[in-house]
């Protein structure tokens, strides 16, 4: 009698998890989903820039969810994203993105952020032949290896610079930059990101910039927090123009430090940090004039565009949720998230490579601006030239009436007023 | 004139990188633990000052005796209550929970205070000294002499106080220490609480020069660690020396050769200390 009645308990276990299993099928199947997946910094150094991205790509994801999915063929697909944290190492994310493709089966990739870390995640992509998008690497090593499976949307690094000198010898321009300031102190970081800004702009300045000329070149190892002996080195050769290629908390240090040693240039510019909410907010006056050439600026207003109908719909649907503006990092990450969709919409299937020659394709206008890829997977915009002035950020160039403030104070000057 | 800016640049720096590592000194020479997690509380300090300075407006200058005493009870309870399971242990294991000390700390920063960079900057922030051609920069002049005053502070505990006596007593013989009655427990936990409250208010020091972030304590662990073993253990004025070689030499080199060539520099003089003299140029017999 007991034994039966032990058999038959099990009997009636086993067929109600079975029950409960066909039913989580059955619940799961009402969803269709594309999964995408990324290894991103969620943790060490990068944390920050990290968090940007996961933050603009969940918003992209919950407002195509929530405006119609993806529509392939007759189905209606969610988007879901599935996240690791590379810990702000390469190697690590590398990793992680063979996990995501082989164990997570993601259907396509989203990218990391930074050059550094975006070179060998796209190699891994490039192996198993699924499309990434990446917003974070400015590079162009990422995009010189022949590779078809990677794609960027941040203006390449090589031209960050370009806007200063185009504003710089527009001939609109020519009565505010007379006499013209023609000695350029470049300054830049050792990483990937930063030797690219670097060459590239060596480059202009012998060949198509030749009014100006170099009178500082100097690298710097990353992370420096001191900057008093380059700084000196800057005073003694009295550029025009100050160019420092370098991370956030580097160009922090990097003013707080000029002012200190009170180092004063007409122009100065930084490739990160002006664009950045709380660079500002460290700085205070101190950021006042000083110039960043991001890929794009919250007060840009793109009309029309394929998801959120206006640049400046999407910049206050962003702030409302996360309480601060975007920044080109935000954009640039939700544009990736909008360029997959408006792709896989064309191309009217999930398979690899049918959306990666749909991406190839693709020339659309998002709350980020045009997106068009070059032949490289690169994309074919520029950088934008911004100030600070008075606490915010102005679009200087491109521009109808450009309206740059210059010369930039002395150090002496400011603190007088 | 310029090498004389670049060399009174080196100093200023040095002086607080001998702060720095004045706390793992003495912590290394009492009780023999390397505390790599000795960065991590230099962060914490640089914490304490910036949200003192954003919430009461504190000058960060004044609140380093606050920053100091806020590590030293945190230093004292984690060495009583945790650290001193391991005192006994083998070097290894000493080292293995200082690191996760020390990303204990690191994360946690980065969970409570998010990975945003902070800086201090009181009105006074940009102000210089001109003299002739020379740029002093002010808060600079000032960290230095906070430091120096400080070592000075450690000098006069370690030399003429008895709990000063204890603890050398404790580092010099620890069965004889005994035998004269020193409480050792104590003695570790509070000389563990000293080492702390210096790198707390070395952290204090570098928020108003360099900013604050959860990140950046690894960097200053291995500073310290260099000037540790340049100026040698087992001294006060060790760490003093070894903090004023370190910074002549990290700016000399980045400006007769480049900056990239300063880490090299600082960390090739390491190596020829180890092997020309590794107890360090005033370092004892340890």
């Amino acid at each position: 009698m007991k034994r039966s009645l032990r058999y038959g308990a099990l009997v009636a276990i086993a067929a109600l998890l079975l029950v409960a299993l066909t039913a989580t099928v059955v619940l799961t199947q009402d969803q269709p989903t594309i999964l995408l997946g990324s290894a991103l910094s969620l943790s060490g150094s990068k944390v920050r820039e990290g968090t940007l991205y996961k933050q603009a790509y969940d918003f992209t994801v919950d407002y195509i969810n929530s405006h119609g999915g993806v529509k392939v063929g007759d189905t209606v697909y969610n988007l879901a994203i599935k996240y690791y944290d590379d810990e702000s190492s390469p190697t690590k994310s590398a990793t992680l993105v063979e996990k995501l493709i082989t164990q997570d089966k993601v259907n396509f990739l989203l990218g990391p952020y930074s050059s550094g870390i975006t070179i060998p995640d796209s190699a891994i992509a490039e192996k198993y032949q699924i499309p990434m998008i990446e917003g974070g690497g400015a590079s162009e090593t990422i995009f010189s290896r022949g590779f078809k499976y990677i794609f960027g949307t941040l203006a390449p690094a090589g031209g960050y610079f370009e806007p200063v000198f185009q504003l710089i010898t527009d001939p609109k321009m020519a009565a505010t930059f007379k006499p013209l300031p023609s000695k350029v102190a470049l300054l830049y970081a050792d990483d990937k990101f930063d030797t690219s800004v670097a060459e590239g702009t060596r480059k202009l300045v012998k060949e198509k910039y030749t009014q100006f000329k170099l009178v500082v070149d100097k690298k710097y190892p990353s992370a420096t927090t001191d900057f008093t002996t380059l700084l000196t080195e800057v005073k003694a050769a009295a550029p025009d123009i100050v160019l420092l290629a370098g991370h956030a908390e580097e160009s922090l240090a990097f003013v707080q430090q000029a002012k200190e040693l009170d180092v004063n240039a007409k122009v100065m510019v930084l490739t990160v940090g002006p664009p950045v909410h709380d660079f500002r907010d460290a700085l205070g006056a101190d950021a006042n004039f000083i110039y960043g050439v991001p890929s794009w600026a919250a007060s840009l207003n793109f009309t029309d565009t394929v998801l959120y109908g206006t640049t400046q719909n999407f910049v206050q649907l962003f702030e409302k949720k996360y309480n601060y503006e975007p920044d080109y990092h935000n954009a640039s990450g939700a544009a990736d998230v909008i360029v997959y969709k408006e792709a896989i919409e064309a191309a009217g299937s999930l398979d690899p490579k049918a959306v990666r020659d749909a991406i190839a394709k693709i020339d659309i206008l998002t709350e980020y601006g045009p997106v068009k890829f070059k032949e490289n997977g690169q994309i074919d915009r520029g950088s934008i030239l911004i100030q600070i002035q008075n606490g915010r950020v102005y679009v200087i160039y491109p521009s109808e009436e450009p309206n740059p403030f210059y010369p930039m104070p002395t150090w002496s000057e400011r603190s007088e007023r | 004139m310029f090498t004389l800016q670049i060399a009174i640049n080196g100093i200023l720096l040095g002086g607080l990188y001998a702060l720095m590592a004045l706390g793992m000194s003495l912590i290394w020479g009492v009780m023999n633990i390397i505390n790599i997690a000795h960065g991590a509380f230099i962060m914490l300090g640089a914490y304490v000052t910036f949200f003192l300075f954003r919430y009461l407006g504190l000058d960060p200058f004044l609140s380093i005796p606050l920053s100091m005493l806020v590590l030293f009870i945190f230093g004292f309870l984690l060495q009583r209550y945790l650290i001193n399971w391991v005192v006994q242990a083998t070097m290894f294991i000493t080292l293995l929970l200082a690191f996760g000390i020390d990303i204990l700390l690191t994360n946690g920063a980065r969970i409570a205070f998010s990975a945003n960079f902070y800086r201090v900057n009181p009105s006074y922030g940009g102000a210089r000294l001109d003299l002739g051609s020379l740029t002093i920069p002010e808060v600079r002049l000032a960290a230095f002499l906070v430091a120096l005053l400080i070592a000075l502070l450690l000098f006069l505990l370690l030399k003429r106080t008895k709990l000063g006596r204890a603890i050398r007593a404790t580092a010099q013989d620890l069965t004889a220490a005994r035998l004269t009655g020193v409480k050792v427990a104590h003695i570790y936990a509070l000389t563990f609480g000293i080492g702390v409250a210096l790198a707390g208010a070395a952290g204090s020091l570098w928020s108003v020069l360099f900013g604050v972030h959860p990140a950046m304590g690894g960097p200053l662990t291995l500073k310290s660690f260099v000037v540790v073993i340049i100026g040698g253990l087992g001294s006060t004025t060790g760490p003093i020396v070894g903090g004023l070689i370190l910074g002549l030499a990290e700016v000399f080199s980045s400006a007769w050769l480049g900056d990239t060539w300063k880490n090299v520099i600082s960390f090739g003089l390491l190596v020829l200390i180890l092997v020309i003299r590794p107890q360090g140029i005033l370092g004892g017999t340890k």
